[in-house]
């Protein structure tokens, strides 16, 4: 992150938009009546404590989890809406996971060529085609054959982006991407991620990388307790935030 | 452990915990080895045992046929009806949990007697035993099959699912392609050990008259008078199937075990 910041982003319309989100799960509430909008081209950040409900958020955008109440739409198709493929919908939202999930039984190559093959429908040629340019834009060209155990975690993690970037999603999902990885390899996926957002990929991202938030975000929601406490830009929620827990939280995370 | 044939290779090479290998070898599995040689020596030694000896030998193609043709179709029983167990269908989820539930609250014999006595003159089968036996042994082993699957595909961690249908793919292209892979290579070892368990159940088909192993000790103990040859020949020839299939699923084990996948 040592470039300046990225590229002016084009915010359009809203390409996700969640209206009055509740998710409980047996007592308690981890989400509160949530709503919140992601536009096109946005790079969104979600920051908060654990068990802030963060992550639960972030897994009711594509359906993982299911919301016991309100509404998810993606780019203009409401989820719960009778007769929704959630497979099709799903194919273009891209997630990327803290333990990064690769498929262990397959190769790197083969991790990244399956859903396009079985989902996409895409030819062999054309799918490893894909694969191999999306690998190498993820800076490890030379890892394609080789299984995902004897990779590191930032190859891994890397590695799952490229999985999910062959679908050739209109969103991607992070949900804390780094928390698993050594500190030395968080900077890798770091830049793979920062290069995604130069190019107005729209980002909605779960993690407490707040140099990474200052450098690519174009806004920061803070959330606790299963709701949104604030919003802004990473320089307004980060210096010169509005709630006392908001300022509580920082200091923790940033005291070190 | 099953340290078997590298004892001898690296005999003063020590685990952590300060134990040579030597003392992981599997010294009950060598004596046993010896012993049954002897044993066997001793039979061929004496013209009335190996005589007894290969006319019950003579079943060991039998017991082994119906054990493969009857494991082969549990395996797929077993892999149907433990996808009904792990199904969100209730209908299918049902419809394997009672056949399971069923079939593993029946002794095998019974399974065995009531699909010879009762399902196969229903059909008109009955002058087939070996028939009968072993739709009764798939049946019956079906249903503890299921039950590895089942553990096998529950064991595979929910962020695989996650991440299968995050990329797109249906309930079942997850299961097909993400998950049984990976649960197959996990259960693996259960599965062989339930193959042995399978051959030493094959004897009870000797209840409904098939001409496996144990049948013909009976009809050779009868004839002879003499039981004790019978059996032992039996005994003998049962063991070393078992010894070394037994080994094959320690090689198994060790292999998907130490496996990078």
């Amino acid at each position: 992150m040592d470039d300046a910041k990225p590229i002016p982003h084009y915010i359009g319309t809203p390409i996700i938009t969640m209206k009055g989100i509740s998710r409980r799960f047996g007592h308690t509430l981890a989400l509160d009546n949530v709503s919140l909008d992601v536009r096109r081209g946005e790079v969104l950040m979600i920051v908060g404590p654990s068990g802030s409900g963060k992550s639960t958020l972030l897994r009711c955008i594509n359906y993982l989890e299911l919301p016991d109440a309100g509404m998810v739409e993606i780019d203009g198709v409401v989820l719960s809406r009778h007769g929704v493929d959630l497979n099709r919908i799903r194919e273009h939202v891209g997630m990327v996971f803290q333990r990064f999930e690769l498929f262990p039984h397959l190769t790197v190559i083969q991790n990244i060529m399956l859903a396009q093959r079985i989902v996409a429908k895409r030819s062999p040629q054309a799918s490893e085609q894909i694969a191999r340019d999306l690998l190498a834009k993820v800076g490890i060209g030379e890892k394609a054959d080789s299984y995902p155990v004897q990779l590191s975690g930032g190859q891994q993690q890397r590695v799952a982006i490229a999985r999910s970037l062959a679908m050739q999603p209109k969103v991607m999902l992070f949900d804390e991407p780094t928390s698993a990885l050594d500190p030395e390899m968080i900077k890798e996926v770091l830049d793979v991620m920062l290069d995604l957002a130069r190019e107005g990929m729209t980002m909605v991202i779960v993690s407490h990388e707040m140099g990474f938030a200052r450098a690519a975000a174009n806004r920061v929601v803070f959330m606790d307790q299963g709701r949104i406490v604030e919003m802004g830009a990473p320089e307004q929620v980060f210096d010169n935030p509005h709630h006392d827990r908001t300022r509580l939280f920082l200091s923790k995370v940033l005291q070190h | 452990m099953g340290e078997v044939g590298s004892s001898e290779i690296n005999q003063t090479a020590r685990s952590p915990l300060g134990r040579s290998s030597l003392r992981q070898a599997p010294w009950w599995l060598i004596i046993l080895g010896i012993g049954i040689v002897f044993v066997l020596l001793a039979m061929m030694r004496n013209e009335d045992y190996a005589k007894t000896l290969g006319y019950v030998l003579g079943g060991v193609g039998l017991s082994v046929f119906i054990t493969v043709v009857a494991y082969v179709a549990a395996l797929i029983i077993g892999l149907i009806a433990g996808l009904g167990r792990v199904s969100a269908n209730p209908i299918a989820y049902h419809t394997a949990t009672l056949y399971v539930e069923v079939m593993r609250g029946l002794p095998m014999l019974v399974i065995i007697l009531y699909t010879q006595f009762v399902i196969a003159p229903m059909i008109g089968a009955q002058r087939n035993p070996a028939l009968s036996g072993i739709l009764a042994l798939a049946l019956g082993y079906g249903a503890y099959l299921a039950e590895v699957y089942r553990a096998g595909i529950e064991s595979i961690e929910r962020g695989q699912a996650e991440a299968a249908r995050s990329l797109g793919m249906s309930a079942g292209q997850t299961m097909r392609h993400i998950i049984l892979p990976q649960a197959l290579r996990r259960v693996l070892p259960p599965l062989g050990n339930d193959f042995i368990a399978m051959l030493k159940d094959s004897s009870l088909l000797s209840a409904i008259g098939v001409n496996e192993l144990t049948q013909l000790a009976r009809i050779e103990g009868s004839r002879t008078f003499d039981y004790f040859r019978a059996f032992n020949s039996a005994a003998i020839l049962y063991l070393i199937l078992t010894l070394l299939l037994s080994l094959g699923v320690r090689l198994l084990e060790r292999r998907t075990s130490s496996g990078r996948r």
